[in-house]
């Protein structure tokens, strides 16, 4: 390759990484703006708009609402997901390709049709509207992507550490917990964190299995639709910081799983 | 050996034992209770009952979790009423299902749905294209890490605070139209927003790491060598591109179409917020049925089974197409 399309394509790769970061940027800067109204140029500068965020006990109560139903679904998907790799990542049965295929099916579903056919399923199964309903539905949605991270960490396991704590005298139950557990425990962190990601940012399930009390994407949602402000500048800003931490932590993680 | 040694020795060896004795009690007590060993013993004793046991939850997981909203879904497309009023039996109706062939304000919005979904999908392929082959091929290996963060930590941030994010941007008081105006391009805000046009940019920024990630590690597979080898038998840089490099990037292609495509159909609340009246979108349609309209859950549940049915249609034969292709390009 030439030293031209080197060039080009650095230039190629830092107008793509503007883009991304461009938008967002913009945001956390409008949150700071001395004046109702969105929109450029900022002539005078204020902190109201984020402390306001602290302040509000109702935004607060959406952080913390958001963040239960986050980590309750997380859990959920870890024991679902990890029990269904540890079914299909060793075992070779009859069924074993349909029983993949319905495992990954929630994660290519595109999402309206994923939101309303759990709608309609909580309806039968009389789960009213609400938290239940979001964390059950979120789980659904997570439970592919941890079966998937999980097999990947299986399948390198090494046969013979297995077998050493078997011929030392461990049943299968100890060498479970003791040589298996430890060795996918990168790869759970990673999953969880994912799961956290995927929880708390996704809008299209929380609203349509969601009751009254709105979690923080469908929050942002319905301010947004009576007006722009900056204090769903400062709101959003915050969920960024969150998700941005979440995700830098588990990218160190993440990273240990594929070295 | 002096005594001095022999008694050091001794106590290091009696210290170690100790250590590990501490972790042991733990599990040698677990393992020789009576409660315990009748757990495993009615659990591993048998292997058939033991991959009963270890399938049971996955195989009705997966049932009643993952096909039960989708078949439930189909299910209550064919009904006249749902929720089902006490005391009444809901009849069968093909009424949901035809509704769709018959009113031009919901074939409209599909069909829109369909192309904008593939318009969406061939952008996202060209504009990451280079991105994934710059950092794949053109950037040192210890460095690929940071590169590769660098493009993931915004995909981090949840679909509407980034929607939102480019409301900002394209607002007519938005970054563009002032950048625009201050350099004396524009006289009027040119108006972005509620358009084709802002939905795309909005749809690209959500969907880019899906294309990216499986195009990277494609791209990653394949050898120097073969580049190099074609190199010199006397290939230019474009029969490089076109007969090495691309043919071996497929796989990534066709997943990151794939993805991109059945994720970019199923966006609703972007479209709401970047796109106007002329720009519906069908998961607004749907959603209507559930939301605005008063509820008529059997046809919003008939049209989900439409696009849902269209959807993995059309994604299963570009995968029969893009599988055969690829075989013939290898050989």
């Amino acid at each position: 390759m030439t030293g031209n399309t080197r060039v080009l394509m650095s230039m190629i790769y830092w107008a793509f990484v503007i883009y991304l970061f461009v938008p967002l940027m913009l945001m956390v800067l409008m949150g700071f703006k001395a004046s109702k109204f969105i929109g450029f140029p900022i002539k005078a500068w204020t902190l109201e708009w984020y402390l306001g965020v602290f302040e509000s006990a109702e935004v607060i109560d959406v952080f913390a609402y958001s963040m239960t139903i986050a980590i309750a679904s997380t859990a959920l998907s870890l024991f679902i997901g990890t029990w269904i790799a540890l079914l299909l990542g060793p075992n070779r049965f009859f069924g074993r390709a349909a029983l993949f295929a319905l495992t990954c099916l929630p994660a290519v579903i595109p999402g309206i049709i994923s939101a309303i056919s759990l709608r309609i399923y909580a309806r039968l199964l009389e789960i009213d509207p609400g938290m239940i309903a979001i964390i059950l539905g979120h789980t659904v949605h997570n439970v592919p992507f941890v079966a998937l991270v999980v097999m990947a960490r299986l399948s390198t396991l090494p046969q013979s550490q297995l077998e050493a704590a078997r011929d030392l005298g461990a049943d299968q139950a100890v060498t479970f917990l003791r040589i298996t557990l430890p060795y996918l425990k990168p790869a759970l962190i990673g999953a969880a964190v994912f799961c956290l990601l995927l929880s708390f940012d996704d809008f299209v399930r929380s609203f349509f299995l969601g009751g009254y009390e709105p979690t923080l994407p469908v929050l942002i949602f319905a301010k947004l639709r009576s007006g722009m402000s900056p204090e769903i500048n400062a709101i959003a800003t915050v969920a960024l910081v969150i998700t941005a931490v979440l995700g830098l932590w588990a990218e160190r993680w993440t990273r240990r799983v594929t070295p | 050996m002096t005594m001095g040694e022999r008694t050091r020795l001794s106590s290091s060896a009696y210290g170690a034992a100790s250590a590990s004795g501490d972790r042991r009690p733990f599990w040698g007590a677990l393992v020789s209770h009576s409660g315990y060993q009748s757990l495993t013993d009615l659990i591993f004793k048998s292997p058939r009952r033991q991959f009963l046991l270890l399938a049971s939850l996955p195989v009705a997981w997966v049932l009643v979790a993952h096909l039960g909203p989708i078949l439930q879904m189909f299910w209550v497309s064919f009904l006249d009423s749902y929720p089902p009023t006490v005391g009444q039996e809901p009849g069968f109706t093909v009424a949901n299902w035809k509704k769709f062939f018959e009113e031009r304000i919901f074939m409209m919005p599909f069909f829109r749905t369909l192309i904008f979904a593939l318009i969406v999908t061939l952008s996202t392929l060209l504009l990451t294209y280079p991105v994934a082959y710059f950092l794949a091929k053109h950037v040192k290996r210890r460095n690929q890490m940071i590169f590769l963060l660098l493009i993931l930590i915004p995909f981090w941030v949840g679909e509407i605070v980034r929607t939102y994010a480019i409301m900002i941007l394209l607002g007519n008081n938005g970054a563009i139209n002032l950048l625009l105006k201050s350099i004396g391009l524009i006289e009027r805000p040119i108006p972005f927003m509620y358009t084709t046009f802002s939905m795309s940019v909005g749809i690209v920024y959500l969907t880019a790491l899906y294309m990216l990630l499986p195009l990277y590690s494609a791209l990653e597979k394949i050898p120097d060598s073969y580049r190099e080898a074609a190199a010199d038998l006397g290939a230019g840089p474009w029969t490089r591109f076109w007969r090495v490099t691309l043919p071996l990037s497929k796989e990534g292609i066709t997943s990151g179409c794939t993805l991109v495509f059945l994720i970019s159909t199923g966006f609703y609340a972007t479209p709401v917020l970047l796109g106007g009246p002329s720009t519906t979108v069908f998961a607004e349609t749907i959603a209507g049925f559930f939301h605005v309209a008063g509820d008529q859950w059997p046809v919003g549940a008939a049209f989900a089974s439409i696009m849902l049915i269209a959807t993995l249609a059309l994604t299963g034969l570009f995968l029969k197409v893009m599988g055969r292709g690829g075989k013939g390009l290898l050989q």
